[in-house]
């Protein structure tokens, strides 16, 4: 029985009527619509739900919302709002600290809160009071400076551009605020769970609790006849096979013959809430013939091993669990060894880990009257998505639309379709009403699709100059139970090590099998992270053995612009020698490295990474990406664009673009992305593509609508073309300085001259890679890189490893907001280093996740997240949209391995396996007191 | 969003009220935070039928009369971490409270509530679905430690930071009954029995805690053991009581948390008195100590290197009282 409560909120009070059961924050969510407050982890783990009782941060989710009655209650909504926001939100939105600003509201309210008590908090103080509030995208960087910022009182700004523009420019280059940062800081941007449709359904997944077993039978009548259900689901109504890669259709929205890991979906409900489809799920009956579960990585290609999969993907009968191999030479391998004065045999193991993004997966279907599917869907892929949906469905994709709300943290883990966007839109279709589905935080981790486990065997070879002969690396990968991205990652997992390092001989065989447990797939840096540890960490070792400076080692084999890799990459610009001499410096490595007191050490490490994936994922000849500028009379231009903002800023980037190619002002210039109704195709954020292709695709279309504009006004002014300037707000005679217009002005002379102004850009697929089989995987138009030097400290009592700082250069080509950069750099960081130390997504032997939740699975605090010190190199890429490449996830890469080589520096051991554990670190101490080499 | 079942809720005035609901019905809890409670209810590990909100009692004080100090069980985390009582008397206590999870809990948290906190295990505080797919645990609907491999005992984790503390400096705690008011030493609280490991009798209430003010010259310290710096439960905790006169032990207590369902007070340590407290004598302690203590599988961090803490812990800790 619902009861009346009074709550006073943001001093107003609400009666509200609800359950003794609910919590605050459900009362806030969906009963008052005071969404700004969110969910992330279900039980007190994240800190996204706070709000302010009596002024002190309290987790809305562990609050009862009876408990509250007569207590003074502040949200998000409280703190300001778009027309006057608080202090601290401005702070946050003019530091760069808003990403995808899902657990922003909550960050925000405990600083209102310290802030209230302590004028001017030092760096650990506000460390301290937001270390309850996980952020996923920022490392904390930028926050803590927000905070200090707020702190100062100078957090006032107004216009979009915070700094200069880089030298011939106006906006590119220049750092500049986020068009929905203040959105974001106000909880008023909604997030795919905050929507809520009329008459919506909520629907709720039954999840199989063996890792392998057939479905012998399912009995959904019961649920189906619980008052309040309006439809039932199960794996044989959807029965066509899907995957991301279209090769390899192994998964169906629901299984329908076996399931294949713990948490794999078997039926589904939609009911009038969620308290009504969770009591439904336990009504259905599901026999099981349980199979032995696949579980062990080492044992996964055994003969005799069960079958995850019984069939390909063409129906033929499976014999082994290998998902894919591949294997590739290049160069003389064998001669490289012989002419090496050194060669080393290393063996490195990379745990499994996951994004984690605070967010969890949301999706929303609902059918229009003429049986068109509307999917919101939290994705970061809505074209794959909206294909997928269309496809497993049956029906036209004309008859599918896609949208993507503000979406909360991705990091690769919303880059394919999953089982709730098809769950949503059948049971919509079935209940004729709209249906949500919003995962629980452990079901995101039974989702998974996050870092590859592998074990890698590799062999470095090299003359006693520290010139490199040869590189073999030999890899096993644990896929989990379907495909996901897996040939992509088979490959990427070699062909992506070829550079900055160059070698001239090279082979490689990398193999996926399938394990009964959540499928593996991309997370930031997909495939090439774990290889890149070997590989980094293996040079060391290598330079230990010559007896050179692993600096120096680095400098000695790096690549340069213009060259080929080993693999036949075009690699046009690369700034590693400037990234190795940024962080050398910046570190005092020549004075350092080598000589500091035992228990502390620095360690480098280098990488490079793909400025997009340079084929989309399904052959096709029409344009990756592509943009459409609509402006008009009243000087303001919308882009409508297919990129997935998923807080890296993408809707910025295409507006600094278009600001800078037509002088519209960014306050002028609206963004209208990822709706596949309404945007054109864009394939994803996804491959760190983005501000390559769509840059290049905005940059077309910001050229096209300034050359209408340029005419009209030449045409008007009576003076050639040539001669017409543009700049931000207006446009002059370059030659009588006079004579000027505004952009609004100039829009209108173009519009009477030459009609509707629209214009459209794309990107075309550059044709790149390698002459061979397999040769346009790791193939980009251009590589980014990057070098990090890691400082530790190591406790030989305790065997913590504790990193002091990280100095982190990369090369994104041209910054076109270094704001942006720096946070992309700074996350990375945080996300690589918490691989190392923290994280692992691992299971029991029968295949249940170890702790699929953000207690168990730990991410870093705002207390241990190192000091990250970020620094831009600007190589101006020949090909890229301003010389721009990638910044988001190459950052990553090197941290893991610059840990591990400051390690060995700081107490002479070898940290072969993630993480770097108290425990495993302590061993390898041991082991070596003992004169063995085991970590 | 992982949900709750059903239940009722009622905030009573007075403590006496509270009890006395509870024997109103079958199945009710006392919740002050909920921090811990309400997870557990999500995770489906209680069903209750009716919560006993504390809020509503009288506001909590803390107070020092006659060499002790009283603090009632609703006082929160965060305002004993920064309590002046609190830190000019017993600031290890203090500094146990600042340590406890993140700084949102501490704002909710109780003492009462931290000392009463359910024994947790990493096999326990798991969803129902995840526990009925890994089989059900003998603290919860089923029959077999996961931790041990055996039906024997339940080894759930005592994980309270105060606890330590508290037992070292051999606190009382009160507790209202059905008839009336109960004094308990803490010590004698706990049993080694994961799935109910507090001695107690059915609705009794923990209201107050009676924390004798230490002689002088007596030093304390809490150490705790965590992956993070913040949010975690304790992966070990040292409390250390010493008195120190010119360098020399005049007396020592050390307990140590979150090793099994009981805290452990270490044993044989009054062999060190009149000892000056060298490096020799500490290492000689921390031995002892680690010797004592077998940390359960139910947390975190791998039990070996847990009993390697404990001597690492006692010995930065007992340095840092010189």
């Amino acid at each position: 029985m619902k009861r009346l409560i009074n709550l006073d909120i943001n001093g107003e009070v609400r009666s509200v009527a609800m359950k003794d059961h609910h919590t605050l924050l459900e009362v806030l969510r969906y009963e008052l619509s005071l969404t700004g407050s969110k969910q992330g982890c279900d039980k007190g783990d994240c800190g996204a739900c706070t709000v302010l009782i009596d002024g002190d941060p309290i987790l809305a989710c562990c609050s009862l919302a009876a408990a509250n009655e007569g207590k003074k209650i502040e949200t998000i909504e409280g703190m300001g709002n778009a027309s006057g926001p608080s202090k601290v939100q401005r702070a946050f939105d003019v530091s760069g600290a808003l990403q995808c600003g899902f657990c922003q509201p909550g960050t925000i309210l405990s600083a209102e809160a310290l802030l209230r008590d302590n004028e001017s908090p030092s760096d650990s103080e506000i460390r301290e009071a937001l270390a309850g509030n996980l952020c996923r995208c920022t490392g904390y960087t930028k926050i803590i400076d927000a905070v200090k910022l707020a702190a100062s009182g100078m957090s006032q700004h107004s216009g979009m551009l915070l700094g200069k523009a880089a030298e011939g420019f106006d906006v590119i280059g220049a750092p500049a605020r986020k068009a929905d940062a203040i959105e974001k800081a106000t909880g008023e941007a909604l997030y795919t769970d905050d929507i809520v449709l009329p008459r919506m359904l909520h629907g709720k997944i039954l999840r199989s609790p063996h890792a392998h077993a057939n479905i012998v039978s399912i009995d959904t009548s019961k649920a189906l006849a619980l008052k309040g259900v309006h439809a039932v689901m199960i794996g044989e109504e959807l029965p066509k096979a899907y995957c991301v890669i279209p090769w390899t259709p192994d998964e169906t929205a629901l299984c329908t013959d076996k399931v294949r890991y713990i948490g794999d979906g078997v039926a589904a409900v939609a009911a009038v809430d969620e308290d009504t489809a969770n009591k439904a799920l336990k009504l259905i009956e599901v026999v099981y013939e349980v199979l032995e579960p696949v579980i062990e990585l080492d044992s996964a290609l055994d003969e005799g091993a069960p079958l995850v999969h019984n069939t390909d993907w063409k129906g033929r009968d499976r014999t082994s669990n290998l998902c894919k191999r591949v294997a590739l030479d290049f160069g003389d391998v064998d001669a490289g060894y012989e002419q090496a004065d050194a060669r080393v045999d290393v063996q490195y193991f990379f745990e499994g880990s996951t994004h984690a993004a605070i967010e969890p997966h949301c999706a929303i279907a609902k059918w229009s009257p003429d049986q068109r599917l509307t999917l919101w869907s939290a994705t970061q892929v809505p074209h794959y998505v909206h294909r997928a949906v269309a496809d497993v469905l049956g029906i036209p994709q004309g008859d599918v639309r896609v949208i993507q709300p503000t979406l909360g943290g991705a990091f690769g883990g919303k880059s394919e379709p999953f089982d709730l966007e098809f769950c949503a839109a059948i049971l919509s279709k079935k209940s004729g009403r709209p249906v949500k589905i919003l995962y629980t935080r452990e079901e995101v981790f039974y989702a998974h699709r996050g870092r590859h486990p592998m074990d890698m065997k590799m062999t470095l070879a090299a003359k006693s100059d520290g010139s490199l002969t040869a590189v073999e690396s030999n890899i096993m990968i644990d896929g989990g139970a379907y495909h996901s991205f897996g040939m992509i990652t088979a490959y990427y997992s070699g062909q992506l090590l070829t550079g900055p390092i160059d070698f001239p001989a090279y082979r490689f065989e990398s193999k996926r099998v399938y394990t009964n447990k959540p499928s593996c797939g991309p997370k930031r840096g997909h495939g090439s992270v774990q290889p890149r540890f070997a590989f980094e960490c293996g040079l060391d070792e290598l330079a230990e053995k010559i007896g050179i400076d692993p600096i120096e080692i680095r400098r000695k084999n790096a690549m340069k612009s213009g060259q080929r890799t080993v693999n036949d990459q075009l690699v046009p610009s690369t700034g590693i020698i400037e990234c190795l001499e940024s962080v050398e410096r910046q570190s005092d490595w020549k004075n350092r490295w080598g000589k500091m007191p035992h228990g502390k050490g620095l360690g480098v490490a280098c990488s490079m990474y793909i400025s997009g994936t340079a084929y989309p994922v399904y052959p096709n000849e029409m344009p990756q990406s592509a943009v459409i500028l609509r402006g008009d009379r009243s000087g303001r231009i919308t882009i409508f664009s297919g990129c997935s903002d998923i807080g890296q800023g993408s809707d910025g980037m295409l507006s600094a673009i278009i600001s800078e190619e037509t002088g519209v002002p960014l306050e002028s210039i609206t963004v209208v992305s990822s709706d596949t109704d309404l945007t054109p195709v864009d394939l994803g954020a996804y491959s760190s593509r983005i501000t390559y292709m769509a840059g290049i695709a905005a940059q077309e279309a910001g050229r096209r609508l300034r050359a209408r504009i340029v005419a009209a006004v030449a045409e008007a002014w009576e003076i050639p073309i040539e001669r017409v300037g543009v700049t931000q707000g207006m446009v002059f005679d370059i030659q009588d300085g006079s004579k000027t217009a505004t952009s609004q002005e100039a829009m209108q002379l173009a519009e009477a001259k030459s009609g509707t102004l629209g214009e459209t850009g794309q990107y075309w697929t550059r044709k790149v890679g390698g002459k061979y089989r397999g040769g346009t995987i790791g193939a980009s138009p251009a590589y980014s890189t990057t070098a990090h030097v890691a400082q530790v400290d190591v406790n030989p009592r305790t065997g913590v490893v504790k990193v002091e700082k990280v100095w982190a250069a990369h090369d994104c080509g041209r910054a076109i907001n270094p704001i942006m950069v720096e946070g992309q750099i700074e996350g990375s960081v945080y996300m690589g280093w918490a691989e190392a130390i923290l994280e692992e997504h691992t299971f029991h032997s029968s295949g249940l996740h170890k702790g699929p939740s953000l207690l168990d699975y730990r991410l870093p605090t705002s207390v241990e997240t190192p000091e990250i010190i970020a620094s831009i190199i600007e190589t101006i890429d020949p090909g890229g949209p301003y010389g721009a490449k990638e910044a988001g996830e190459g950052p990553l890469h090197p941290i893991i391995p610059a840990i591990a080589n400051a390690v060995f520096d700081a107490v002479g051991i070898r940290l072969r396996r993630t993480p770097f554990s108290p425990d495993r670190v302590l061993s390898a101490l041991a082991a070596k007191l003992e004169g063995s080499d085991n970590a | 969003m992982l949900r709750m079942p059903e239940f009722s809720y009622v905030h009573p005035k007075t403590a006496q009220e509270a009890v006395d609901l509870m024997f109103s019905t079958e199945n009710a809890h006392y919740v002050a935070g909920g921090t811990d409670l309400l997870p557990n209810i999500k995770n489906g590990l209680h069903e209750p039928s009716l919560l006993i909100g504390l809020g509503g009692l009288p506001k909590p004080t803390v107070t020092l009369d006659g060499g002790v100090i009283s603090i009632d069980g609703g006082m929160k985390l965060s305002a004993l971490a920064s309590n002046s009582l609190v830190k000019a008397s017993a600031p290890s206590l203090a500094e146990a409270c600042s340590l406890i999870a993140g700084p949102q809990i501490r704002n909710m948290g109780t003492i009462a509530g931290n000392v009463m906190l359910d024994t947790r295990c990493i096999y326990f505080n798991q969803t129902e679905f995840w526990r009925e797919a890994l089989g059900f645990c003998l603290k919860k609907s089923g029959e077999w430690c996961h931790v041990i491999n055996s039906p024997k005992s339940c080894v759930a984790t005592q994980s309270s930071d105060t606890v330590p503390v508290l037992m070292a400096k051999n606190a009382s705690l009160v507790f209202l009954g059905r008839d009336g008011e109960r004094r308990m030493n803490i010590r004698d609280l706990f049993q080694f029995k994961g799935e109910d490991h507090l001695k107690l009798e059915k609705g009794e209430l923990l209201v107050r805690i009676e924390v004798p003010v230490s002689a002088e010259g007596t030093e304390s310290c809490y150490r705790k053991v965590r992956p993070r710096g913040s949010i975690d439960f304790p992966q070990l905790g040292v409390a250390i009581v010493a008195q120190i006169a010119e360098t020399k032990i005049e007396k020592l207590v050390i307990c140590v948390g979150a090793i099994s369902p009981t805290p452990k007070m270490i044993k044989g340590l009054d062999a060190f008195c009149g000892e000056t407290l060298s490096d020799e004598v500490i290492e000689k302690i921390a031995a002892i100590a680690k010797k004592q203590c077998r940390p359960q599988g139910a947390v975190a961090g791998g039990e070996k290197w847990r009993r390697e803490m404990v001597a690492v812990e006692v010995e930065v800790g007992l340095a840092g009282l010189r």
